[in-house]
């Protein structure tokens, strides 16, 4: 008995660990200026008079602080969606297509391996010539610039998680519907897809928070007008309070709402994915 | 004569399981192209520009006006590479980033399994806990490496937490020391990631078969001996693969760094993507791009002997 109330308590004390920094944000959102920093020597472990002026300062925009930004935070969330959609979209139709290829056909040869490897490289060692690439194109700052980049960079895993979902269906499916008649690829659209629905979905989803978490490669290859929200995020200085806490916990806290939603409807199948079909069931 | 019909029957059917292949093989081919064609531009292509570049000391600013396919004017043979491997920033930024994911992985396995076993046994409110462990990773690594600048500020929660627990007044710049700066940013890794390791080992350990455990409980044995001869063996597929996934991720850690110090302070927390993104900044084109190809090279190499398990895996199925 003695042991299983340790064991709680453990268990409460490491959720507590875990939650106190989600915690210190979300308050933080709430807070108003004074109450930021410790500055006037106490420290506010909840917002002792509440505001909403950091989520008006980062859509409305106020004029208190001086940041060296023109644009509100409306534009960088519309970006973020855009671009990680259309990203995720290209990532699922290559993804889809290549997973099912490698899973009946074995094809690719070491396509699958390679694809991994990929994912090991930093980005920043490799976008240099994309770079080059994309100034010629005229697609630097662009929301399909980045959102081909973001096909192309989450490809291992869409590729990888439908490999192994489209794995779990017998090919003897396929077959049966080849011998009634169908195309190889009237098959693979007709039998096989339907079946592979919350696999996809949940693929996408992942996909998406994937391409939605990027700081990096947006940095890199937007500027002032296609720039993401955790672009925007870092962006949020000001010239005469230094970080503007309040405003970045506030955005922060928006922009961990899709992944956590996403992530819930997702966890059953993301784990089967993400071990590459090491665990059964 | 029946010899020869059956011959050439047999005949046939050859033929018919050869255009099959054929065209078994021309399907992969079609489904997995569009992927490869993609690979082709985005990967392959930039992968040999930058090799190209990484022989010059051409960048658009040295350029004036040149082009970057015209960056030959520039030629260097190997001085970008010999002056890169004596480079001790480069060098040292290699070093910072081996040490974060030597530390940070093994650490994230050993909370994430521990954390995994006590929630292998029922307890009142289970599945809000579970929510709450896993949230972190759902947090943008950006925002997660702006709470963690909040939190350990001097005069932030972390150090008046730790005041009160140890009754003396604790006011250490943590983000400002080189050593405390690089426990920040190792902290706020371990922080966002041990869940992904407690959710995979956790799935891991419930889809384990009952029966060779509960043999090995008849059997008398204890606890630490049921774990080590039993349940270890059985999970280190999965360990395996969640050390490949999380080692895949950490070599590139850079999104929660820039925001908490910038790399910073000086460069004793620059790993190698905030040191080749910083000199992208500076616009050092040809440079960036030598350290690029060595480090391809490197992760290359690394790559082949950790993906072993995953191809292992594979050819078994």
């Amino acid at each position: 008995m003695i042991k299983k109330i340790l064991k709680y308590v453990l268990i409460i004390f490491v959720a507590a660990l875990f939650f106190f920094p989600i915690y210190w944000m979300a308050t933080m959102a709430f807070k108003p200026f004074p109450e930021w920093t410790a500055a006037g020597e106490k420290l506010y472990w909840f917002p002792e008079q509440p505001t909403l002026d950091n989520f008006r300062e980062i859509f409305v925009r106020r004029t208190d602080f001086k940041t060296d930004i023109s644009s509100t935070a409306t534009g960088p969330i519309i970006n973020s969606l855009i671009i990680s959609s259309l990203g995720t979209l290209m990532a699922m139709v290559l993804g889809i297509m290549a997973g099912y290829g490698i899973s009946r056909y074995k094809a690719g040869g070491q396509l699958p391996f390679f694809l991994l490897q990929l994912r090991m490289f930093p980005p920043a060692a490799v976008l240099i010539p994309v770079m080059i690439m994309w100034a010629f194109l005229r697609m630097v700052d662009t929301w399909y610039g980045l959102a081909i980049i973001y096909g192309v960079v989450t490809l291992p895993f869409s590729t990888w998680l439908m490999k192994t979902f489209f794995d779990d269906i017998p090919s003897e499916l396929d077959e049966a519907a080849i011998v009634d008649g169908c195309s190889s690829f009237g098959a693979f659209l007709k039998v096989v897809l339907p079946l592979t629905k919350g696999g996809i979905a949940s693929t996408a989803l992942f996909v998406f928070i994937l391409n939605w978490s990027d700081f990096l490669i947006a940095f890199i290859l937007t500027d002032r007008k296609w720039g993401t929200i955790p672009v925007y995020i870092n962006k949020l200085q000001s010239a005469t309070v230094g970080q503007l806490y309040g405003p970045k916990a506030a955005l922060g806290l928006l922009a961990a709402i899709p992944p956590i939603v996403f992530g819930i409807m997702i966890q059953k199948y993301l784990v089967r994915g993400l071990t590459f079909g090491a665990i059964k069931k | 004569m029946r010899t020869w019909r059956e011959s050439n029957v047999s005949n046939q059917d050859s033929q018919i399981t050869h255009t099959k292949q054929l065209d078994k093989g021309r399907l992969g081919l079609f489904f997995t192209l569009p992927a490869q064609t993609a690979l082709l531009f985005i990967v392959v292509f930039p992968l040999l520009a930058s090799l190209y570049l990484s022989f010059t000391t051409w960048s658009p600013m040295t350029g004036r006006g040149t082009l970057w396919y015209q960056a030959y004017q520039f030629w260097a043979w190997f001085s970008n590479y010999w002056n890169i491997i004596t480079d001790s920033a480069f060098l040292l930024s290699l070093v910072r980033t081996v040490i974060i994911v030597v530390v940070v992985v093994p650490v994230e396995l050993l909370i994430g399994l521990g954390l995994a076993f006590l929630f292998l046994e029922k307890f009142p409110l289970k599945k809000l806990f579970h929510s709450v462990i896993l949230m972190p990773m759902m947090i943008v690594p950006a925002v997660a490496g702006f709470i963690f600048y909040m939190l350990f500020q001097s005069a932030g929660p972390v150090n008046a937490i730790l005041s009160k627990i140890l009754f003396v007044e604790i006011t250490t710049p943590w983000l400002t020391g080189s050593v405390t700066a690089m426990i920040c940013v190792m902290l706020a890794d371990i922080w966002q990631w041990t869940p992904l390791m407690f959710l995979i080992l956790l799935s891991g350990l419930m889809a384990l078969p009952e029966d060779q455990l509960n043999a090995a409980r008849i059997l008398g044995a204890n606890w630490w001996q049921r774990f080590r001869m039993v349940t270890l063996p059985l999970l280190k597929p999965v360990i395996v693969i969640a050390l490949i996934l999380r080692g895949m991720e950490a070599i590139k850690i850079f999104d929660a760094i820039w925001l908490m110090t910038k790399g910073g302070p000086g460069t004793a927390t620059e790993t190698i993507s905030v040191y080749l993104t910083k000199e992208l900044r500076y616009l050092h084109w040809s440079w960036v791009a030598t350290a690029g190809v060595i480090v391809v090279i490197l992760i290359s190499f690394a790559s082949i002997h950790a993906l072993k398990p995953i191809k292992e895996q594979e050819e078994q199925t």
